[in-house]
Parts: C-alpha cells; structure tokens; sequence
C-alpha cells in the first residue's frame, strides 16, 4: 500500500502474508527463495548488472529496505547503491539479514548460462518475483542486441507502475462475513541429521511435460494434484521405514496463487496456504487413494468461497485493534512462537507449483528452462517447488537434511508410473557437502 | 548419459554417485565427466556481519560521557560526597548488560557471568562506601550468586534440552521457590536467628503444588493436549 504521494517519504506497509516473515528472522534462516532461469548462452555479468539497473526501478517494491516501526515494520525504499550482481554460489537462499548487502532484500546471482534471483518473502511471493526475473532476462537479452516486446509478464521498464501493482490485495477481496476456525493436528515430521550452517541440498528433477501430463490423463487428476500424492506417498512411506511409536497424520503445506481467483495485477504477496494430506491412522492408502484425497481436497477448498474466509480470518487479526496496539517486539515473540509451535507443526513438508511460465514468442529460443526453488525450511523437513516451461517441468527439493529418503521415495514413483527424470544436484560438489559420497 | 540402477532416474553427466541412494555410478561406455562445469557451483557464499559498529559507539559515548560529567559534576561542583560513584558504577554496569548488543558472538553463558559479577562488584562498591553490618558478603554476593546461577540454568534448559512452555514454567517455578527459600536462609543467618522458614513456605508450598499440576499436564498426553488446545494463541 503506497502511503503517501511524496516520492521522498514513500513507504509500504507489509502485506498479510509479509508480516510474519521478518518475525522468524534468526541467524541461520531466512524466509529466502530462489528463482532462476537458464539461457542458451553464458552470462556476461557486467551486462546483467546493466539490467539490474535498467530494470530495478520499475519496481519499486523490490527496492526497498524493511524497516522497523513501534508495533509493524514496513518497507521504505532504498537508494543506496546495487543490489550488485555475484556468481552463484553452492548453497542458495542463505539467510539475508536486513542490514548487510546496502540493506537490499534481494540478490542477483550468476553461473554459466543461470541467472537467479534471490527474493525475501516479505517482498513478494513467486508470481511477483517472476515478474521481475522475466522483465530483468528480457532487458538483458535486449542489452545483448536480441529483439524482445513486452508483454507476456514482461513489464514495460520505462512506465510506470500501476497502483494495482503495489497494492496490497488481501485488503481489498477479504470480505467473508465467517471466519473459519482453524484447528488443525499435529501432523508427521521428518527425522533427519541436520546439515551445519550454510549448507542447502538440492535436489532437481527435470521431467518432460508431456510425459507428465500423459500419466495424470491417465489418473484422470490435474498435475499439482499428482505431485502432491506422490510427496504424499513419499512421506507416508518414510513414516513407515522411521517406525514410528505413534504415526502421525502425513500432511503438505502448498501455497495457493489468489490471483487465480481474485483478479489482480499485485506484484507483492497474494497467497493463501491449503493442506492436502492423509491420516494413516486410519489405514493403509494406496497411490490411487491418496490421489483421489488429493484430488477432492483441492476440489472442495480451492474455491473463491474458501479462500475468501481464510484471508478473511488473517486479515481480522491484523485489523483488531487491540493487537495493533501492542508494541512490535511483543508481536515478535508471539508470532515466533505460534509459527514454532502451531503453523510449522501442520505440515510435514512444503510443495509449491509456480505454473506454466509464459514469456513472449521472441524470448522463447534463448530461454531453455525455469527452476524455482523454496529455499531453506524452517524446520528440518523438505521443500519441494516445481515450475515448468515448454516441455520441461522441474521439481525441485531444498532441505536442510543430510538424507534423501523422501526425494528417493518421490522421484522413485514418478520412475514407475513411466515419466523419465533427469537428475542435478549441488551435493557432493566439495567439501562437506559431499555427503552421500 | 547414466542412470541409477536403483532408483532408475537419468544422472547429471558429472554426478559419481545417485544423490537419491548413494548408488556409485558404474557406466564403462561413459565416464563420470569431471571435465564439464557442473550443473550447480561449487564457491560457498557467506552472509554478511551484521554492522552492529554505530549501535556501539553511541551508546558506549553517551555511557562514558554520563560518566565523565558526572565525575567532574562531582569533583568540582557537588563535592560533598562521592555520589558519582554510583552513576559510574551504574554506566559500567549497563554497558556489560548490553555487551550481547554491542558483540554478536559473546556467549550468552559467559554473558550472565559477566553481568553476575558486575552486579556483585556494584554491591561492594555500595558496600565499600558504606561499611556496615557485613550485608554484603551475608546477603548480596551469595543472593547474586544464586540469582545468575539459576539464570544459567534456565537458559541452559532453553537452550540445551529445548524445554517446552510448559517444562520452561514447571523449572522458573522450582527455581523461584528454592530461591525464595534461601532469601529467607539467609535473612535469618544474618539476623542471628535459628535456621527455619516460615514466609517462603508459603511459595514453596504454592510453587510445588502448581508444579504438581503442570508436571501431571506434561506426562498426561490428552490432558497436554486440551491445555494446548485451549491455551493456544
């Protein structure tokens, strides 16, 4: 939300989602995602950089520094030099603190024909950052001589922004008059050996969309849909082989893009979670039977009704005044605690579908693949992000675990319901990080 | 191209082994290709130090300007007495309890002795200007003692064993009742009394029996659950 017409003293008020997210700051994690695209060509940094700078201004809320008020922070925008492009590094998405790197809460990195672009989540959620990523890889194509329109995603870098761009869209579509009480169980979490510090492994899985969507014809279910039951299936299976005293529900957290169903051109957060999953207290489920849960789960929750009462809820907690009043620091170890205590306990893992990326006709042969990935998970568990472009559609997992058992379990079953997956992974690339070797 | 005979997926030309199973992958018709850049990099990023440099000197100058002033302040205007004394103390004092602030990577343990001792050191220096009936070494250093011992021990519980709401409650209340026990120990051994209790009685016996409760909550796993659920926030 702009607040003000003065270009000298614009700020933005973090939006629904945006709030908690700086609350669970801490030395070793960051809310940080990744998401790249990779050319056809090596990348020449000194014209990326170049980009950068064309490109950054037109959006005005990626540049910007978080700040903290007495009971919200809120982002003011930051006129210091950069953010600087730096070649890539090995573990992705490491923490971002707010007063490092000429306070940007974004990064821009390189390696061979990869550009990856870093966001903190406060900023914007995967639509608004691919935005800029595909505004950004049009400018530099431009800057490399290549004919690029606008369009397709692609902003226009010399107009200005729309207003409907920096809104904060949860304000204007929360309008349930129930609010749903949410009370949700304490679901199956992962049992792994925790990396040290500074270490991500990731796991990608480049599949064939057409292949994909051969097998999910056959299920007769949609390509989220499928995925979910198969991290499903994984999880289950791995609750099976920890030998569990109690078992657990198994259970996924899957952000779900509100543009779909609230029409607007925000390019800041506009999601909402839902959780897919399955109690196998109740029994053994199949494959097909935790497809068929998956797939009516989505059918009776992933409507306008639904998601309209439960941005509602989150909203009213915002509005209430009694909890504006109290003081920022109060706010922090509230939220921490329940998001420690509650939220991150309602899932045992993450997995997020970015969609079919479109980018104009004319930028489609320097662009080879899109990857996305959710980065480091507050607890130890895995995340899993998938995006697709063209026929290729990438799965990609980021954990903070030493083991693979649910990557293994995943892929596994992909394998043999016949869809072919190509494997890269940043483990065992040097040091400590080779840890399977 | 290779593929891992277990899990059946296609392997990155440069992988050696399958990153799903630890499969070694062993294809004669082609290498493991060590040559090509692989498909992630191999230099480690690093966040960057917080600067925590402006945060410090400012409070470090006002602290020892406060103190300066007010020592001069009372050399040369207000000499009746050495009340500077205390303000200097006091601005030491602060500075210590906010060397966590000033310094990332003090331990917090060593933190709380530090901020142990400088209270203890205050004291004397209070008892120093004020030599009296022995109240220091009687009561304020093994009360401070304690107090920073007891603090250890909480946050060694938070930190260490990761205490839950409810354990972290079920130890700050034993540790308030054992403290205001030896309060009053310790009252009685400087007034020359005979050892007893009889005021911290009463917070221990509220302290035991609210920890009665609270450790019969945490063993009982429904009953855990009907608090957490009609405790959450």
């Amino acid at each position: 939300m702009e607040r003000t017409t003065n270009p000298r003293k614009l700020w933005y008020k973090l939006d629904l989602s945006a709030i908690v997210y700086p609350t669970l700051q801490r030395r070793n994690f960051s809310s940080v995602y990744r998401i790249s695209v990779l050319l056809k060509e090596n990348i020449v940094p000194g014209l990326l950089q170049k980009a950068v700078d064309l490109t950054l201004p037109r959006f005005p809320t990626f540049k910007v520094t978080m700040k903290k008020g007495v009971f919200w922070r809120y982002l003011e925008p930051n006129n210091r030099p950069g953010p600087f492009v730096e070649p890539d590094i090995v573990n992705p998405c490491m923490p971002m603190s707010f007063k490092s790197k000429n306070r940007y809460l974004i990064r821009i990195y390189y390696y061979q024909k990869r550009i990856s672009l870093e966001v903190f989540h406060s900023l914007a959620d995967g639509s608004g950052a691919l935005c800029l990523l595909k505004t950004l890889t049009a400018v530099y194509l431009r800057l490399k001589g290549y004919e690029i329109p606008n369009g397709h995603g692609v902003l226009d870098i010399d107009a200005k922004p729309e207003p409907e761009e920096l809104e904060d869209a949860y304000m204007r579509y929360a309008s349930s008059r129930v609010r749903p009480h949410r009370s949700k169980a304490k679901t199956y979490r992962i049992r792994g050996t925790w990396e040290p510090f500074y270490t991500l492994n990731i796991i990608t899985g480049i599949l064939s969309v057409n292949q994909v969507l051969t097998v999910t014809k056959r299920y007769q279910v949609t390509v989220t849909e499928y995925l979910n039951a198969a991290l499903l299936y994984a999880l289950m299976l791995k609750q099976k082989d920890d030998r569990v005293f109690r078992e657990l529900p198994v259970s996924l957290a899957m952000p779900v893009n509100l543009r779909r169903f609230f029409p607007s051109g925000t390019l800041r957060n506009f999601i909402t979670m839902v959780y897919p999953s399955i109690d196998p207290r109740m029994g053994d489920y199949t494959f097909e039977e935790i497809l068929v849960q998956v797939h009516y789960y989505m059918r009776y929750y992933l409507n306008d009704k639904f998601l309209n009462a439960d941005i509602t809820t989150n909203v009213a907690v915002t509005k209430n005044p009694l909890i504006r009043v109290v003081p920022l620091f109060i706010k922090d170890i509230v939220v921490r605690q329940f998001y420690k205590r509650i939220q991150d306990k309602q899932s045992s893992a993450g997995l997020t579908n970015l969609g079919v990326v479109d980018v104009p006709e004319e930028m489609k042969r320097y662009v080879d693949r899109f990857d996305v990935l959710m980065g480091q998970p507050f607890s130890a568990r895995t995340n899993c992000a998938v995006v697709s472009y063209g026929d290729v559609l990438t799965v990609s997992f980021a954990s903070s675990i030493v083991e693979a058992e649910v990557e293994r379990q995943f892929f596994r079953k992909l394998v043999q319901d016949g869809i072919h997956v190509k494997i890269e992974t940043n483990r065992n690339m040097e040091g400590s990080l080779c840890r399977t070797v | 191209m290779s593929y891992c005979v277990n899990c059946g997926v296609e392997l990155d030309k440069t992988c050696a082994v399958c990153p799903l199973c630890n499969t070694k992958v062993c294809n004669p018709n082609e290498e493991t290709d060590h040559v090509s850049p692989p498909p992630f990099p191999v230099r480690r990023g690093y966040t960057e130090p917080v600067q925590r440099g402006d945060i410090t000197i400012l409070l470090s100058v006002v602290l020892a300007v406060t103190a300066v002033v007010c020592g001069l302040l009372n050399f040369f205007v207000f000499s009746s007495n050495a009340w500077s004394l205390y303000v200097i103390g006091g601005c030491v004092l602060l500075w210590i309890f906010c060397l966590p602030v000033f310094f990332a990577k003090v331990n917090v343990y060593a933190s709380i002795v530090l901020d142990g001792i400088g209270i203890a050191l205050y004291f004397g220096m209070i008892a120093w200007r004020h030599p009296g009936n022995g109240w220091y070494m009687a009561l304020a250093l093994p009360l401070t003692g304690l107090a920073a011992a007891m603090i250890l021990l909480f946050v060694a519980g938070i930190r260490r064993i990761r205490l839950s709401i409810l354990s972290s409650s079920v130890l700050v209340l034993g540790e308030a009742a054992v403290f205001m026990v030896a309060v009053e120990l310790l009252i009685r051994s400087f007034r020359q009394l005979p050892p007893g209790i009889t005021w911290s009685a009463v917070v221990l016996t509220c302290c035991v029996i609210i920890d009665a409760a609270l450790l019969t909550v945490i063993r009982r796993s429904r009953l855990r659950e009907e608090v957490r659920r009609r405790m959450h926030i």
